[in-house]
C-alpha cells in the first residue's frame, strides 16, 4: 500500500485540479470570513436616527453601535479561529472535498487508467486504499491551511485594529482540526463511493452535489409537523455534518451563535465516522470484485 | 508433457477458460499455452475475445468458467504480476502528465527504483520528448509509451494486445521493430494482433481465435501446413496418375493446367526423378508455400480478419 500511496501522492501533487480546488477552498474561505467581513465592519455607516431624536439617545445608539463592532470584530481575531472557520467546512468544504473524492477515482475510469496501473503490480485492495490514504492526507493538509490561513488573516486584523492577538486552546483548535477533518474525509467518501459505483466523473459530482447542496436541505426544510421526520435529521451526514461544525461556533461572545443543534458534537462525529466507514467499506467491495474493462 | 515441458512448464496456460457477458459468450473453453523464451501470436479478427482472454490473464477481469495460471500464479496476483509487463489495447496514462512523470507514477505503483524510468524511455526511442505531456503524444509515440511502461519491471513475461492499432505504416514498422527487440533472449512475449502478417513475421507460435474458440495452435509452419508442390508436365493426366501412385503425395490434382501436389516441397527432386523416368517432359517444378492467411480463412471458412 506504502509504494502505492508514493504514486497516488505524486499523482495529487501534479494535477492541476488538486491546486485549483484547494486555491479556490483557501480563498474563498480566506475572502469570506475575513477579507470581507473586515471590510464591512470597517466601512458600516453610522446608524440612521431620526430627526429630533435626543443628543444623548443619539450618543448611546453610536455607542451601541461601536460595541457590536467590537464584537465582530473580536470574531476575526485569531482567538477565536475556531468558532469563525469550523462552520465553513459543512458549507464550502463539504462539495469541495466530495468533488476532490470523485475526481480521485472517476478520472481513472474515464482516462482508463485503472487497466494501466492493475496491471504493474499493486493488488486492487492496496490500491484503493493507497488512494484513500493520499486523499486523507490531502484534506488533513487543506484543514490545517485552512486554520493557518485564518490564524494569519486574523493576526492582521488585530494588527490593523491594535488589539492583541490572543490564541485559541490548543484543544479546542485540535477538535476543530479533528470535525474538519471528518467532515471533509465524509464528503470525499461519498465523491469516491459514487465514482466506483458510476464509473464516471460527471456524474457522480453531479449527483453528489445535488445530494448535498439540495435535496438534504430542501427535505429537511419542509415543515412537516411529525416528529419522526424531525428526529430523521440526526441521521443524515448533510445533517450531522452542520451539526458537527455549528458545535464549534457557540464559543463567540457576540451572541449571533445558530441555534443549538439537536445532537451533541460527539454523537454527530460517531454518525459521521459510521459514514465514512459504510461508503468505504462499498466502495472498496465494488472496486475489489468489478471487472476493470 | 514432454521432458523439456515439465522441466520449464509454459509461463501462461489455460484450461476451459471462458467469460460470458449476460447471454454473450466472449471466450469458451479456451486452452492455450504459452512456452518460456517464444513469442506467442493470439491471432483472430476484432471481436474474436483476444483483449477478453488477455484482461483475464492479467486479472482484469474474472473468468466465468475454466482455470489461468500466469507464471505459475494466479492472474492478477502482485506475485505474478511482478513478472509481468502488459500494454492491453490503447495505451492509457494521465494527460496532465509527462510520459516521465507518467512513468515515474508507474515505477513506484511496481517498486522499480526511479532510474529505470530514464532506461525504458531510451529503449522506446522516447527520452528526447520525455517531457512533453501525455495528451500532446502521437497515437505511435502514446503506444511506445506504453510498451515502456510494460518494460518497466525488466519482465519474463510481455503482453502487449494489438500494439500497432492505429498506427500509419512506418509506425507499425517501428513497433514490430521494437517488439523483436524486446522480445529477444530468454523474455516471453504474448501478441495479439488481427493482423495476418504482423503474426507471421513476428511470432515463432500462433493461436487461433474465433467467436472466442480456440481453433488451432502450432508453430507458424505447422498453421500453414505442409504446403505442396507445382509441376508443370505433359502430358499432365498421365503425370496426375504417376503422381497420385507416390507414397508421400497426400493428393494430387490439376489447376489451370498445373499439376498440384500435396506434399512436403522437401520431395520435389524425386517427384521430378520419377516424373522423367516415365518418359514425361517437366519443364517447371516449384514449391508452393500456403500462406497464414490461406490457413486462417480455411480455418475460419473464408471469414475475413
Amino acid at each position: 500500500m506504502l509504494a502505492s500511496l508514493g504514486a497516488e501522492l505524486l499523482k495529487l501533487r501534479k494535477r492541476p485540479s488538486t491546486w485549483v480546488l484547494g486555491c479556490i477552498w483557501l480563498a474563498v474561505t480566506i475572502l469570506l470570513n475575513y477579507t470581507l467581513a473586515y471590510a464591512l465592519l470597517s466601512n458600516a455607516p453610522p446608524p440612521t436616527v431620526p430627526e429630533g431624536t435626543p443628543k444623548a439617545q443619539r450618543e448611546q445608539l453610536r455607542e451601541q453601535q461601536e460595541e457590536f463592532r467590537e464584537q465582530q470584530l473580536e470574531f476575526l481575531y485569531p482567538e477565536n479561529l475556531v468558532s469563525n472557520l469550523t462552520p465553513g467546512f459543512a458549507n464550502l468544504g463539504a462539495p469541495i472535498a466530495l468533488i476532490l473524492g470523485a475526481l480521485a477515482v472517476g478520472s481513472e475510469y474515464g482516462w482508463t487508467t485503472f487497466k494501466t496501473v492493475l496491471t504493474q503490480r499493486p493488488g486492487r485492495l492496496a490500491l484503493f486504499f493507497g488512494k484513500l490514504l493520499a486523499l486523507g492526507i490531502l484534506l488533513a493538509l487543506l484543514v490545517v491551511l485552512t486554520f493557518a490561513a485564518g490564524a494569519a488573516s486574523g493576526y492582521v486584523i488585530a494588527g490593523l485594529e491594535n488589539a492583541p492577538a490572543g490564541w485559541p486552546a490548543a484543544g479546542e483548535l485540535a477538535s476543530a482540526i479533528g470535525a474538519g477533518g471528518l467532515i471533509l474525509a465524509v464528503w470525499a467518501a461519498l465523491g469516491v463511493l459514487l465514482a466506483t459505483l458510476l464509473r464516471s466523473t460527471a456524474l457522480s459530482i453531479g449527483i453528489g452535489l445535488v445530494y448535498s447542496l439540495v435535496l438534504e436541505t430542501i427535505i429537511f426544510s419542509l415543515p412537516i409537523p411529525n416528529e419522526a421526520f424531525r428526529n430523521a435529521r440526526e441521521y443524515f451526514p448533510g445533517q450531522n455534518s452542520t451539526f458537527l461544525a455549528d458545535s464549534f461556533s457557540g464559543q463567540t461572545q457576540t451572541g449571533f451563535a445558530p441555534p443549538e443543534p439537536p445532537v451533541d458534537a460527539s454523537q454527530a462525529a460517531l454518525v459521521l465516522l459510521a459514514y465514512a466507514a459504510a461508503f468505504i467499506l462499498l466502495a472498496a467491495l465494488v472496486f475489489g470484485r468489478r471487472d476493470v474493462t | 508433457m514432454t521432458e523439456s515441458e515439465s522441466r520449464h512448464p509454459p509461463l501462461v496456460e489455460t484450461s476451459g477458460l471462458g467469460k460470458r457477458y449476460g447471454s454473450i459468450t466472449a471466450v469458451r473453453d479456451l486452452n492455450i499455452s504459452v512456452r518460456r523464451g517464444e513469442v506467442y501470436g493470439f491471432l483472430g479478427p476484432n471481436g474474436a475475445g483476444k483483449t477478453t482472454t488477455l484482461r483475464m490473464l492479467l486479472g482484469l477481469i474474472k473468468p466465468s468458467s475454466g482455470t489461468a495460471k500466469v507464471l505459475g500464479k494466479e492472474p492478477g496476483s502482485p506475485l505474478g504480476l511482478q513478472g509481468i509487463g502488459a500494454l492491453v489495447e490503447s495505451p492509457a496514462f494521465y494527460p496532465y502528465l509527462s510520459g516521465r512523470d507518467n512513468l515515474r507514477v508507474m515505477a513506484r505503483y511496481c517498486g522499480v527504483p526511479h532510474e529505470r524510468v530514464a532506461e525504458v524511455l531510451g529503449q522506446v526511442e522516447l527520452a528526447g520528448r520525455s517531457k512533453d505531456k501525455f495528451k500532446k503524444y502521437s497515437l505511435g509515440m502514446k503506444q511506445r509509451l506504453g510498451v515502456a511502461a510494460a518494460l518497466l519491471k525488466d519482465p519474463e513475461l510481455l503482453i502487449l494486445d494489438e500494439p500497432t492499432n492505429g498506427l500509419d505504416p512506418k509506425g507499425m514498422a517501428d513497433m514490430r521493430t521494437l517488439i523483436r527487440r524486446v522480445g529477444h533472449g530468454e523474455r516471453t512475449v504474448l501478441l495479439s494482433s488481427h493482423l495476418l502478417g504482423e503474426v507471421e513475421q513476428v511470432c515463432d507460435r500462433v493461436g487461433v481465435i474465433h467467436k472466442g474458440e480456440l481453433l488451432i495452435e502450432g508453430t507458424v509452419e505447422e498453421l500453414r501446413g505442409g504446403g505442396g508442390i507445382l509441376v508443370k508436365v505433359e502430358p499432365i493426366d498421365e503425370a496426375r496418375k504417376i503422381a497420385a501412385d507416390l507414397a508421400w503425395v497426400e493428393g494430387a490434382r490439376i489447376e489451370d493446367g498445373m499439376l498440384v501436389l500435396d506434399t512436403d516441397p522437401e520431395n520435389a527432386a524425386e517427384i521430378n526423378a520419377h516424373l522423367v523416368s516415365a518418359g514425361l517432359r517437366v519443364s517447371e517444378l516449384r514449391p508452393v508455400a500456403r500462406s497464414l492467411e490461406d490457413a486462417f480463412l480455411e480455418l475460419t471458412r473464408g471469414e475475413t480478419v
